[in-house]
């Protein structure tokens, strides 16, 4: 018995199946229409050429001084994001997670939070962080081996990374759980919570769990995907046969897909979203269809599995630079303003050069610190012992 | 380290303070006063609200408190795990349950990527006082996948502590003391052992959370063991006092930190040691407890530590199970080898 | 001040060893700013362009366009700090940052510079140390030097198990631990109360079950009192166990300590002593020698002292902790004794400073009191040489163990008719075997050789003591 139609091809049908075989030469060139177009639902409100453009759903009113601190936000990010990986080139840092070509994404996102909203990143969140008040700084001990994170998440409401891919999306969902436990979703003054996960992430069974708990308690979580293409070396087709936004409907909540390289689109689209889940009527999710212009981290060496055209594909789509190219356009900035932003980013690489390579080595005690809230008297007496047998190295030095 | 001694209001008159308790209803009793007590603690699990969980240990909760702090979750233990995590870190005190404890494995990468491993991640800035409530062991003649002893791999990883009751004073008292902790407690429930009843004086409670207890002195030999297995432990012990051989019986009651003290101090009297459980003995608690006797207590040692463990096997088809699980005989066998050597 | 750093090839992809100069971008004086690329070079995959690992001026590149040139070596120098005055001789090939070699875009299994291989998630694996870090209070221990305070003997060990003094016989040979054998089976709290009391469970025969050492046989084995070693008679069994203490037990960890520490090589001289017993009679009859016993241990001693003066190295101790051999001025004379308390070796201070009479005269003190045993500890200690008379015991010769502290020991053997040749005819002649063990470390055979040769030289000829 054949299967009928509608079974094989869900709605909505105009949508382009994806191909799921090996990737043979034409199959990657297919990709390439695949990736760089995000269908009839992106969507937009500031070309890659710089043009406004209207989206009967979705508007943004933004002043010359917010398009200019947007932009300031991604000049820096993506400075830090490029300091550090030098840093890394030169042994400073043990790999580092880059997140160039997702400036507008993660700063669009960011900047549609409110202080009290709560933030579950997965490792690659640097622009969510700076929007948290994280200073650069406090990224670097992750990957500088020093720390798991250094920042406080209670204070900065923006949870430590976690790199157990989609652990944090059901994290996420018991925070928002609480969230509305406390009685603190209903209105405009509603607290909301956001996570942030990956293409690949949404394989994962706990995403689909966090959809399945969000959606049973109405929890106000904005589920934040950036389809960036790749899971290291897996394009976005591994993963799915539908785009991603679409998985939002099996779960019963709405789906959405924004140009993650459009810093208005993905604010105005996360603000709305927000304030569906303050009002109670979460979750949502919300696809940024973006790239990851650089590898998975710095040992990844993407030419083995992608080809370069793709890349030049998606340099004409660059977030900052259409954001620039606005700015100029509508005289909201001139070279004064632009020269201003250069030398901040200056500031900020070398005061991130000086501050990675001055970082201090943890003490052998570290290992030990803070595995317990109360203690335990076992742990503590191996510590002793190990300490004493530091101790009794000629030298003194470790 | 010592938790303060817990006094619960109990009822006014001196004997009514003391009730003879199954297990099952000491540990309902002992969350229900905990609730009462916190209005930040959850239960979360399948089935544990309107059903008021497969053993009828959350009975009658959700209808008291509501099914904002009694949770009939979905089908999904990483789920549980994974939003209680959360619900922990917005202040809440979530107690879990896991149904059986064959289903703790899709919630194991949570337990043990999170819930371990957050506090020292985040060096004490994300605390997470939750306990995963969990029956084990076997005995119950049930199909595969509920009669399972993974107490081992929770014992192994570090940030978890990991306790067990084996009688209802304990049960009631210990639940109320595990959700008071602030670290993330592994609570392993005897199911078999749910429906034995003893006294429970819901006064006051008999001690701290992470000590283990002599339950009876002897001379002979040691026997140490928890959970399912202290009833077998002490059954063996009465049945070897008939033939004039006195055995000192510890419950463990806490599988980590573990807290060999008063055993060590034991072993150092009678020589001698028996360790029993139901988990397969290969790399387990009852190999770490073989393990750190030899070291504290070498020179006392007349005889090897023993142990008396289910097999290294999938637990098997319940008509096999009474051969499989430690019994009475198996420990006295045990002892009567130790005796001997 | 100027500071000149280079920037050396990197590894850039696969393993590659080296890469070849495309193009420079920078030409010498030019400023440099960190990250600005510098040079393109080629590698089996492709072109790379290399960025700048530190703000400063071009002082030299180090290599041209079309060269090839391996990872790891010197590429360019650059003046970080160009605004300084006179420039150093030569500049300093090291990298800015602490744990760099300049920069290294190592992909997944490629070894970066340092040694580490490239991972995915971080600095990759480290080789381990392949050496042991000193602890504390760990210097090597110090050979013995001086002799040990408590008295030591060197007995010498004849070719058959002999207990050379009158002291109680020692029941069943101690087992000593043998490298490769087995543990001796006892339950942890026997080991604990045979260490707490001393007892080695190696010295023990176990009376238990299959071998087993029991509490009891521990306790048995030091059911001594202190001022005696006691026997005791196992019950039902054929032997007898004397406890390991005392003089014996110092003994044989002396001469442990000096079988297993100094390479011991033993000659052997067989002379005719017939002149020295001829003058021995003569001195007897000499109002001089009247009162005093004139052996031929007295002549052992003088020639002994005699020819170290010709070897001092026979006379000099091998000083390890101090990486010195030391040589002396004096020589302390040790004698072995047999005593009833055991083998003692009491000394004969400043020995070759003295005649043949006060040496007689010394020797004979010497043994009297070591028999009453009252030789003093002063004069148990300090010895530079040994002679041990096995002669008395009527015994030829043997392989002496030399004492700790000192080089060589001499055994004098029995003086005995024997067939000798004297001018082309067999004769019975006084014939006496001489063996000399001595520390390889210290004494050649040349000199051991030299010196036995003039021992037995003036033993066999006193009047050869004149050409000293």
């Amino acid at each position: 018995m054949s299967s009928p139609e509608q079974w094989t091809h869900p709605e909505p049908a105009s949508a382009p199946a994806a191909t799921a075989a090996k990737p043979t030469a034409e199959q990657v060139i297919a990709g390439l229409r695949a990736t760089d177009q995000g269908d009839v639902n992106l969507v937009q409100l500031l070309t890659p050429e710089g043009e406004r453009v209207q989206h009967p759903d979705f508007d943004i009113d933004i002043t010359a001084e917010e398009l200019r601190g947007l932009y300031r936000d991604m000049v820096l990010i993506r400075r830090v994001d490029r300091e550090a990986n030098a840093l890394q080139r030169k042994g400073q840092l043990g790999i580092w997670v880059p997140l160039l070509g997702q400036e507008a994404a993660q700063i669009g996102a960011g900047r549609a939070m409110r202080p009290d909203d709560m933030a579950f990143p997965s490792y690659r969140e640097h622009g969510i962080a700076w929007t948290r008040g994280i200073h650069p700084t406090d990224l670097l001990g992750i990957f500088r081996g020093t720390d798991m994170g250094s920042w406080d998440p209670v204070k900065h409401k923006f949870h430590p990374y976690t790199i157990v891919i989609g652990n944090q999306v059901l994290n996420a969902t018991g925070y928002a759980m609480g969230q509305k436990f406390d009685g603190k979703v209903g209105d405009s003054d509603g607290e909301a919570t956001m996570c942030f996960f990956g293409d690949g992430a949404t394989s994962q069974g706990d995403v689909h769990e966090g959809f399945v708990w969000a959606a049973v308690y109405d929890a106000p979580l904005v589920f934040f995907c950036q389809n960036n293409q790749w899971a290291i070396s897996e394009p976005t087709e591994r993963q799915s046969r539908l785009p991603l936004y679409q998985r939002a409907r099996g779960y019963g909540f709405p789906g959405i897909r924004v140009d993650g390289n459009d810093v208005l689109a993905t604010l105005a689209v996360t603000r709305w979203a927000l304030e569906e889940c303050r009002q109670g009527n979460g979750p949502i999710l919300i696809e940024a269809f973006t790239y990851r212009m650089d590898a998975h981290t710095t040992s990844d060496d993407p030419s083995r599995y992608r080809l370069s055209d793709e890349l030049e594909l998606w340099k004409l789509k660059d977030p900052i630079e259409r954001v620039k190219v606005h700015l100029v356009k509508q005289q909201w900035a001139d070279s004064s303003f632009f020269e201003s932003i250069e030398q901040e980013s200056e500031a900020l690489a070398v005061e991130l050069r000086e501050f990675c390579v001055n970082m201090p080595d943890p003490p052998p005690e570290r290992i030990f610190a803070n595995v317990y809230a109360e203690g335990n008297p076992v742990l503590e007496a191996q510590r002793d012992e190990f300490l004493a047998y530091v101790e009794g190295f000629a030298g003194g030095e470790h | 380290m010592a938790a303060p001694t817990m006094n619960r209001a109990g009822s006014d008159s001196g004997d009514s303070a003391v009730q003879t308790l199954t297990i099952s209803k000491a540990l309902n009793m002992g969350l229900r006063a905990a609730m009462e007590a916190n209005p930040k603690v959850l239960m979360m699990g399948e089935d544990i609200g309107k059903l008021g969980g497969v053993f009828r240990i959350t009975d009658g909760l959700q209808k008291d408190f509501g099914e904002q702090r009694v949770l009939d979750t979905p089908l999904a233990e990483s789920g549980i795990i994974g939003t209680a995590v959360g619900l922990a870190i917005r202040g809440y005190r979530p107690v879990c349950e896991i149904q059986f404890d064959g289903f703790i494995f899709p919630g194991f990468d949570q337990i043990v990527s999170q819930v371990a491993k957050l506090h020292y991640r985040t060096q004490g800035k994300n605390k997470l006082p939750m306990v995963i409530r969990v029956p084990f062991g076997g005995g119950i003649g049930a199909v595969e996948h509920h009669s399972e002893s993974p107490e081992s791999y929770f014992a192994h990883t570090a940030g978890l502590k990991v306790v067990s009751c084996s009688n209802p004073t304990d049960a009631y008292w210990m639940i109320q003391q595990a959700i008071d902790c602030d670290d993330p407690v592994l609570f392993f429930e005897p199911k078999r052992r749910y429906y034995e009843k003893a006294p429970v004086d819901t006064t006051k409670a008999p001690g701290p959370l992470f000590e283990s207890r002599v339950l009876r002195t002897g001379t002979a030999a040691t026997l140490v063991g928890y959970g399912p297995m202290i009833r077998v432990c002490l059954d063996a012990a009465n049945a070897a006092a008939e033939d004039g051989t006195e055995l000192e019986v510890i419950d463990l009651r806490t599988l980590s930190p573990l807290d060999l003290g008063p055993v060590y101090d034991s072993v150092r009297r009678t020589g001698r040691l028996v360790v029993v459980s139901e988990a397969p003995s290969e790399s387990s608690i009852t190999s770490e407890i073989a393990a750190k006797v030899q070291q504290e207590c070498f020179y006392s040692l007349q005889a090897p530590v023993l142990r008396v463990t289910g097999f290294d096997t999938p637990y098997p088809p319940s008509k096999l199970e009474e051969e499989f699980l430690p019994d009475l005989d198996r420990v006295l066998h045990a002892v009567d080898r130790s005796l001997a050597w | 001040m100027p500071q000149f750093k280079q920037f050396p090839m990197p590894d850039t992809a696969e393993g590659l060893t080296e890469a070849e100069i495309l193009t420079w971008n920078v030409k010498v004086g030019d400023a440099v700013k960190v990250n600005q690329i510098i040079v393109e070079i080629e590698t089996a995959k492709a072109a790379v362009e290399l960025p700048c690992p530190w703000d400063g001026v071009v002082t030299e590149l180090l290599a041209e366009v079309g060269q090839t040139v391996n990872v790891g070596v010197p590429i360019i120098t650059i003046d970080v700090d160009p605004t300084g005055s006179a420039a150093p001789a030569a500049p300093a090939p090291v990298a800015a940052e602490p744990a760099t070699n300049g920069t290294s875009s190592g992909k997944i299994g490629e070894e970066m510079p340092g040694g580490r291989i490239a991972t995915l998630v971080g600095y990759g694996p480290r080789a381990g140390a392949a050496k042991r870090r000193a602890r504390k209070g760990s210097e090597p221990v110090a050979a013995p030097a001086a002799v040990a305070a408590a008295p030591v003997a060197a007995p010498v060990a004849a070719p058959a198990p002999v207990a050379a003094a009158p002291a109680p016989v020692a029941a069943a040979p101690a087992p000593v631990a043998q490298p490769g054998g087995y543990v001796p089976l006892a339950k942890p709290p026997v080991r604990k109360l045979a260490k707490d009391l001393g007892v080695d469970l190696y010295a023990l025969t176990g009376s238990g079950a299959n071998g087993v050492i029991t509490r009891e046989d521990v306790e048995q084995a030091v059911a001594a009192p202190v001022a005696a070693p006691v026997s005791t008679v196992d019950n039902g069994t054929r032997e007898r166990r004397v406890a390991i203490k005392g003089v014996r037990k110092a003994t044989a960890q002396a001469m442990v300590d000096s079988a297993f520490t100094a390479p011991h090589v033993t000659e052997f001289l067989t002379i005719d002593v017939t002149p020295m017993m001829e003058l021995r009679a003569r001195l007897k009859t000499s109002p001089a020698f009247r009162d005093v016993k004139v052996t031929p241990l007295t002549f052992a001693a003088k020639a002994v002292v005699l020819a170290a003066r010709r070897t001092p190295d026979v006379n000099a101790t091998w000083d390890a902790a101090a990486g010195e051999i030391v040589y002396k001025d004096y020589v302390h004379l040790g004698i072995a004794a047999a005593t009833p308390r055991g083998l003692v070796v009491p000394k004969v201070r400043d020995a070759d400073r003295m005649s043949l009479r006060e040496l007689a005269v010394a020797l004979d003190q010497l043994a009297t009191t070591a028999r009453d045993g009252k030789t003093s500890p002063a004069d148990m200690m300090g010895g530079t040489f040994t002679i041990t008379n096995v002669g008395v015991f009527g015994v030829d010769t043997g392989t002496p163990i030399i004492n700790p502290g000192e080089s060589a020991i001499l055994a004098l053997g029995a003086i005995r008719d024997m067939p000798w040749v004297v001018d082309g005819q067999v004769v019975p002649r006084k014939v006496c075997q001489l063996a000399l063990s001595f520390d390889h470390r210290v004494v050649d055979g040349q000199q051991g050789s030299q010196f036995l040769a003039d021992v037995g030289a003036l033993l066999a000829d006193p009047a050869m003591a004149m050409t000293y």
